[in-house]
């Protein structure tokens, strides 16, 4: 189980900044907003590990644009959205993930094939 | 909650993050802490790990978005180099002397053993001992024995010092190494650092 959950962190750790992108490009969001929708996707696995870095990333490589807005009710966030260039990478991005899940795929299918009855 | 914001902030500072981007980072971190509290979550709901680990998480953050910068004066630093400096340079005026001293009196020693020696000539008074040492009568026809000719009886008090010296400048340039080494590593292991999810 506790293999399980580390290798799924690991795989996640790969592309989490493809994910948060994709959040993004569902509209702007603040750092916990994005947690809440990566986990409304089923990322639960995000609580491994804190999201901040890799948005301070994606700021300083120019992916996100931000800014700072009032919340519902609440203090001032600050919310991020994607940049031109976080798009263009969220596209390259997604075609190398495909591609290697579907070459992981190739490969698992095999064994897979193997231990069925 | 606010034991966390609070580790962070030092971390930043100790990082040299600008106060207005700590504010603003502290800020963002606070409201979201809050907002998983009052939907009944905890820190690790929006941390993670990280949650346990500040100082490694404002690190990371601090590192990921580029905004350390060197670490704020320390205000002892200002008369701890002077304070360095005069220290060096007494230790340096203490040892040299010291050497000088045991050199010098080496030698007058040398050429004072000479004098008497010619002076006392052959009969029953030995200005030499074995091994060099010098005897030389005592009071009640007893001899007294020195070792002047190394110069530790001469001078004991300048090869305290000069070691003294030599010890003290040794120490010096050690804490110079480390104080001068300490922060450059840190910056290039900060560097280098891959920003990870953590």
């Amino acid at each position: 189980m506790g293999n399980n959950e580390g290798r799924r962190s690991q795989l996640l750790r790969g592309v989490l900044d493809l994910c948060l992108l994709a959040v993004m490009g569902e509209g702007p969001a603040y750092g916990y907003e994005m947690t809440k929708r990566l986990r409304g996707r089923g990322l639960s696995t995000v609580g491994e590990g804190s999201i901040y870095p890799l948005l301070g990333r994606l700021e300083r490589d120019g992916l996100v644009e931000t800014r700072r807005a009032a919340s519902n009710g609440g203090p001032p966030r600050k919310y991020y959205s994607l940049s031109p260039e976080g798009e263009r990478a969220l596209e390259a991005g997604v075609s190398e993930w495909q591609a290697t899940r579907d070459a992981v795929d190739g490969a698992l299918g095999l064994v897979k094939a193997e231990v069925s009855p | 909650m606010n034991e966390f914001v609070d580790e962070c902030r030092r971390e930043w500072r100790r990082l040299g993050v600008s106060d207005p981007v700590a504010n603003e980072m502290a800020a963002d971190l606070t409201a979201d802490l809050e907002e998983a509290e009052a939907e009944g979550g905890s820190p690790e709901d929006v941390l993670g790990n990280s949650a346990f680990d500040p100082r490694r998480f404002a690190a990371s953050w601090a590192g990921a978005r580029g905004v350390t910068g060197p670490p704020p004066p320390d205000r002892q630093s200002f008369w701890r180099l002077p304070v360095a400096i005069a220290l060096t340079v007494l230790l340096g005026v203490l040892t040299l002397g010291a050497g000088l001293v045991l050199l010098v009196g080496r030698a007058s020693s040398s050429i004072a053993f000479a004098t008497r020696r010619i002076m006392a000539g052959p009969g029953p008074l030995r200005i030499f001992g074995p091994g060099g040492r010098i005897v030389v009568p005592g009071p009640r026809g007893l001899p007294i024995v020195g070792t002047q000719i190394t110069g530790v009886g001469v001078h004991p008090v300048a090869w305290v010092l000069l070691i003294a010296g030599v010890v003290g400048l040794g120490v010096l340039a050690v804490l110079y190494w480390s104080r001068w080494s300490g922060p450059r590593r840190y910056r290039r292991h900060e560097g280098s650092r891959t920003p990870s999810w953590n």
